[in-house]
């Protein structure tokens, strides 16, 4: 009950405030609420609030700019009607006057509600954890990336071109079509298709003019409704293509000769001090191109007494690359979770690899934020199965894995068409990332991961 | 216009600042922090405790790191914030400023006991 109250004062606060951290505010009022039981510390709390809440509504309405003005419906709180003010106008000062009113009998009514709720249980803040993502997605960035011509003036939206109503529209009906048609969970897919029409009925959508928030917007709620963080919409400002470009051989030449001139992204290999292998990969490269260069660089290591992988700067790849490179780190098959691929015998290792000696040697894997998709699958799945120690930075948490379908012109959706066993009791990297089990910075990472494959070699001797 | 905000520095945000060096930290755990760190003198209200933040984040002397639990306050995902290199320059030049005030305080011979 006191939360509803403290939810009813919140409104009081500037729209901007609201969507920025008004769910936070109430968190935290929980948070001291939980905390501070008993008649007293409960005076305390609802005086410090209402103090606050004297001190702060003035200097907040008062230093209102335009640029807060627009809404952003994607913050706000759950089940709690908000009254939004004009980002360039201050209140008016009826408003101010109810507002006034509202905290007066508000603190009149204090020693009441303690006596009432008190020592009732407060209701759990909205979940906001998503649920374990389930599955699969392809990498329709790279498609994006490859197939719009940036040069091509023609398809270009005209700068300052606005989302109109109509295309609004037909981007809620064909998300939810598509979401009906092609989702794991059909029952979900009605939900969330009714959860944007409800959102679209109250104007939520009435605001927004531009296609890339509008896709972020659709995108939160898509998840908020469903916990899957594998649902996502996609904006392009240049025209998408009509249908997947199935590769070919000139369509892959530039990629093939940009691996050939990198080493296939082995950027180091190399033997360090007290036998350290290190080996620095940005890329998990098509192994139909690269499996030799990538059976070479593990074999230059084989003699090594620890492994180092670099992947701070590693954008991910080809799932068989990773694969690739994992066999030589068991001894025997190992099952990979990858959320973009149906569960099958090719995501087990093909271990063991025929002379490797790397599979009984201490791992460490540096990773930062710019650590995504196939390196947070090679990243998490080595965590997982405490195969190695991971050193660095959250990593970027990837989620272009969805199948992607087509709206219109600019606009895309990628579902979850997949269902891959996540045998972890933890998330999988959507989002989230994976997390290091040593954080350091990243520019640190090497230097720190050496310094515990020396301190693991010394206790070893 | 969010570093006007922060000129002069406000005694909320100092607060802020201090309590993110060393550990990055939700907005409850700031205000414990802080709550802490002043022997309790400080207790930021929400709307004090975010508007110094927005303020902070806009100024990006605090960054939003990421999401996630505490597992010492149940299972909902928090906003973490951790100081940037900024933020300990500006912190830092703050005490730079308060210990001018305070030798001058200690030659002006107003302080006694265990401030002198």
């Amino acid at each position: 009950m006191s939360d509803k109250v403290y939810a009813w004062l919140i409104r009081l606060f500037p729209a901007h405030f609201q969507d920025q951290f008004g769910a936070e505010a109430l968190l935290l009022f929980r948070d001291r609420a939980r905390d501070e039981r008993g008649f007293l510390p409960r005076l305390r709390l609802w005086l410090d609030l209402l103090f606050d809440l004297a001190v702060s509504l003035p200097r907040m309405h008062s230093s209102i700019t335009p640029e807060f003005g627009s809404i952003q419906a994607s913050r706000r709180f759950e089940r709690i009607f908000i009254f939004r003010v004009q980002g360039a106008e201050a209140p008016r000062p009826a408003a101010l006057l109810f507002g006034g009113i509202l905290s007066l009998a508000t603190l009149g009514a204090v020693p009441a509600l303690i006596n009432h709720f008190g020592n009732s249980r407060l209701p759990s803040a909205p979940a906001m954890r998503p649920r374990r993502t389930e599955l699969a997605i392809l990498g329709f960035r790279k498609l994006q990336a490859s197939q719009s011509n940036p040069n091509d003036p023609g398809h270009r939206l005209a700068e300052g071109e606005k989302l109109g109503e109509a295309e609004k529209q037909r981007v809620i009906e064909v998300v939810a079509a598509n979401l009906r048609q092609h989702y794991i969970h059909p029952e979900l897919a009605d939900k969330v298709a009714q959860a944007l029409a409800a959102h679209q009925k109250a104007g939520d959508y009435a605001s927004i003019t531009d296609g890339g928030a509008f896709a972020a917007l659709l995108t939160k709620q898509l998840r908020d409704t469903s916990r899957d963080m594998g649902l996502e919409v996609i904006y392009s400002r240049l025209p998408l293509p009509d249908r997947p470009v199935v590769p070919n051989a000139e369509r892959l030449a530039p990629y093939r000769r940009a691996l050939e001139e990198s080493n296939c992204n082995f950027e180091k290999i190399e033997v360090l001090p007290h036998s350290i292998g290190y080996l620095k990969l940005n890329s998990f490269p098509d192994p139909s191109i690269c499996s030799s260069e990538a059976k070479a660089a593990l074999a230059a290591l084989n003699d090594a007494k620890v492994i180092i992988f670099d992947l701070r700067d590693n954008h991910g790849g080809y799932p068989n690359m990773v694969m690739l490179i994992a066999a030589y780190l068991f001894d025997h098959p190992e099952y990979m979770y990858n959320p973009r691929d149906n569960t099958t015998e090719q995501s087990w290792t093909r271990s063991p690899v025929p002379g490797n000696k790397l599979a009984d040697k201490p791992v460490y894997v540096l990773t930062s934020a710019r650590t995504r998709s196939g390196a947070e699958h090679f990243s998490y799945n080595l965590k997982m199965l405490k195969r190695a120690t991971l050193v660095g930075e959250t990593t970027g948490g990837a989620t272009d894995v969805g199948t992607f379908h087509r709206i219109d012109d600019h606009f895309g959706i990628g579902i979850r068409e997949t269902r891959a066993i996540n045998p972890y009791s933890e998330p999988d990297w959507a989002v989230r990332g994976v997390k290091p089990d040593i954080k350091v910075d990243d520019p640190d990472a090497l230097r720190v991961a050496e310094k515990l494959a020396e301190q693991k070699l010394r206790a070893t001797r | 216009m969010p570093k006007r905000k922060l000129d002069p520095l406000p005694s909320a945000a100092f607060q802020i600042l201090l309590s993110l060096v060393g550990e990055d930290l939700h907005g409850y755990g700031i205000m414990r922090q802080v709550a802490s760190q002043t022997g309790g003198r400080m207790r930021l209200g929400p709307g004090t405790l975010y508007s110094s933040i927005q303020a902070l984040l806009e100024a990006k002397y605090i960054e939003e790191i990421d999401l996630r639990e505490d597992p010492k306050l149940g299972n909902e995902r928090r906003r973490y914030y951790r100081l940037t290199a900024a933020g300990r320059k500006l912190a830092r030049t703050e005490a730079e400023r308060l210990a001018d005030l305070l030798r001058v305080a200690r030659a002006k011979k107003i302080l006694r006991g265990e401030y002198v």
